[in-house]
């Protein structure tokens, strides 16, 4: 008897050793990575100069320097132009020597758009706040994705596409119309560059979650993030291929949580996040930095899994991202969008990093959505940190030194002159930029390259545009 | 030694590029906000000096920012004084399907009372009159005031009404480029 009891014992309690030993990992890499705003239009639909309009945005995408019409009402704003020049400007002549129309518009537009502050000398993008808000059309809609990242239900809040109140993601509210982030499902211009940079191996991101319970409950989970030195691996069909290893460094770039796993969706405590920025140059790739953040990932059938990460983010990283890659003006008029219109929308809706110093808040709430596919996450044979790519070095300091004297600029409200070594005025397509918007023909390289060296530019054609 | 000089001065000048923008203090009676409700105030901005329309109306925007500030706003809410007849220029209407605005300095749009030199008796003038500004030369006036009526608010702001003004967005714009009439 007393032996029986002894087994019975001694199994339940390797029953139960067994059961808690059991530690269990899944891991994922990010297959697409965009910022969660709803698209709402009707995909190929436009009404006039309304793109796809929808219950998002009522009037569609936003068309900055899209039409000369909509060119000379945020020229008209620019005090010490006249109304002649500013018609001129929007309507600028295609002269003999010019093949390509649609370079004047381009060149003369993204020109003039760099200089529309209250005197002629302040360079616009540097200096958003000296220029008057040109206006960007906002989101109506009230369902919205992302998480309750105060616990309060306020009434400019967005309801959950599953009805949960209080969703914060004014980023969304104040960006969720601009033209390269919208579209049908991820087809906004800056949604599918960026993707397609990520996917061709600008970088890769990984999320690794583990526990000692059972994978589908688990309230003492972990989930990790973070940047992997390994480059996606395809399938034949040219998708993300499933059950590929990537290394997950331990650099600025990656967060450890806490998380709590209920019928398998997988939930983390709310605290920073660091990990990878979406980016569509390599001078962009830097930490995206989530104040209060969170992260959420639900399985799905087929293995791979949806996730959300979302927080406050820093305004000016915001800003500054999106418009230096290369220059505020080349990427303005490319994708139909205006910084300063940007500038005073992130301002307008920010809602989080309130700082006492200044009564305004520094932040605004954000979500983005992960589609991730099956993976196996491991550690480095050895502790390395992000690679850096030398021959990025140049462009990534212009990033550097732009978004600097934009910090500087915003933060002390003294205008800021282009600093040595900007993208902002240098030549695009041999074209400079004067002070008060002047394009300068035959002047220079392309962008941060015009002032590198004959070797340098004999190595390859620049991919400014690319 | 002058290389010395000058190269204090270029010194002195960048120094003095690094200090935060400032207006200069206004003279007295310059600047008035008199309350007429809780969150209601009138503004005037009053002086001898006439240098243009737009750097007078602008110091009151500024200072219009300003209070709203100090009164624990987020924005305010310009109310149009138009008198009997003042229809020539249409009252902007709201749009929320449109574009969203911080602020639309166009729609700042102050009245004015001035005598001309040696006059006795203020006259108005209207931005929603359609009357030229003003029908004598600005330079012969000896006074002016120039008054707005706005509403302070607190919360996210109505960035559909044309009529509001984001303070902070209207005082980071004006700070380096306005200063008190004299």
């Amino acid at each position: 008897m007393l032996q029986s009891t002894l087994k019975v014992c001694c199994v339940t309690l390797l029953a139960v050793a067994g059961a808690e030993a059991a530690r269990w990992e899944k891991g994922y890499v990010v297959a697409f990575y965009d910022p969660a705003y709803r698209f709402g239009g009707r995909a190929d639909y436009s009404r006039g100069t309304d793109i796809e309009p929808g219950v998002d945005c009522p009037r569609g995408s936003t068309v900055h320097f899209a039409v000369p019409q909509q060119v000379a009402q945020s020229l008209s704003l620019v005090r010490w132009r006249s109304p002649k020049e500013v018609e001129e400007l929007a309507n600028p002549p295609a002269t003999g020597l010019t093949r390509d129309p649609a370079g004047v518009y381009f060149h003369t537009w993204r020109a003039a758009s760099a200089f529309r502050g209250w005197n002629r000398e302040i360079e616009t993008y540097i200096n958003p706040f000296a220029a008057e808000d040109p206006g960007q059309p906002q989101v109506t809609s009230r369902i919205g994705e992302g998480f309750n990242l105060d616990g309060k239900v306020k009434p400019g809040d967005f309801v959950s596409p599953d009805g949960e109140k209080g969703i914060d993601n004014q980023l969304y509210r104040a960006w969720g119309c601009d033209a390269p982030w919208r579209g049908a499902n991820g087809n906004g211009t800056l949604v599918l560059r960026s993707n397609d940079k990520m996917v061709e191996g600008l970088y890769t991101i990984v999320v690794r979650i583990s526990g000692n319970k059972d994978p589908m409950n688990d309230d003492e989970a972990t989930l990790e993030i973070g940047y992997s030195p390994d480059q996606i691996v395809k399938d034949a069909r040219g998708n993300v291929g499933a059950d590929y290893s990537y290394r997950l460094l331990h650099s600025e770039q990656y967060t450890k949580l806490k998380a709590r796993i209920k019928d398998g969706v997988v939930e983390t405590e709310q605290a920073d996040i660091h990990m990878p920025q979406i980016a569509w140059f390599e001078n962009q790739t830097r930490d995206a930095f989530f104040r209060q953040g969170k992260i959420r990932v639900a399985p799905n059938a087929d293995g791979t899994a949806a996730g959300l990460v979302g927080g406050y983010r820093d305004f000016r990283d915001l800003y500054t991202q999106n418009a230096f890659a290369q220059s505020g003006g080349v990427q303005g008029v490319r994708e139909h969008e205006d910084h300063v219109a940007l500038y005073y929308a992130l301002r307008r809706n920010a809602d989080g990093m309130y700082n006492p110093k200044t009564g305004r808040y520094d932040g605004i709430s954000s979500a983005y959505r992960l589609k991730l596919v099956p993976a196996f996450v491991v550690e480095p044979d050895k502790p390395m940190d992000i690679p850096s790519r030398i021959s990025e070095a140049r462009r990534r300091q212009a990033f550097d030194v732009t978004a600097a004297a934009t910090i500087k600029a915003v933060d002390t409200l003294i205008p800021q002159p282009v600093p040595a070594g900007s993208g902002e005025l240098t030549a695009t397509d041999g074209i400079e930029i004067g002070v008060g918007g002047v394009p300068i023909r035959g002047r220079g390289g392309r962008g941060a390259r015009a002032t590198s060296s004959t070797e340098e530019k004999a190595k390859g054609p620049s991919d400014e545009r690319r | 030694m002058k290389l010395g000089i000058v190269f204090g001065i270029l010194g002195c000048l960048a120094l003095a590029q690094e200090h935060p923008p400032m207006v200069p203090p206004a003279g007295p009676g310059v600047f008035t906000a008199k309350p007429l409700g809780r969150d209601t105030f009138k503004l005037i901005v009053a002086g001898h000096v006439f240098t243009s329309r737009p750097e007078i109306e602008r110091y009151l925007a500024y200072r219009a920012a300003r209070l709203t500030v100090d009164k624990g706003g987020q924005w305010f809410t310009l109310k149009e004084d138009r008198a009997a007849g003042e229809t020539a220029v249409p009252v902007p209407v709201r749009d929320p399907a449109g574009a969203r605005y911080s602020f639309r300095m166009n729609y700042f749009r102050p009245v004015w009372r001035y005598k001309l030199t040696g006059a006795a008796e203020w006259t108005r003038w209207s931005p929603f009159s359609g009357a030229p500004f003003p029908a004598a030369d600005p330079k012969t006036m000896s006074d002016f005031e120039v008054s707005a009526e706005i509403v302070v608010r607190k919360g996210p702001m109505d960035d559909a009404d044309p009529l509001a003004f984001e303070a902070w967005a209207v005082s980071d714009l004006l700070v380096n480029q306005v200063s008190p009439p004299k």
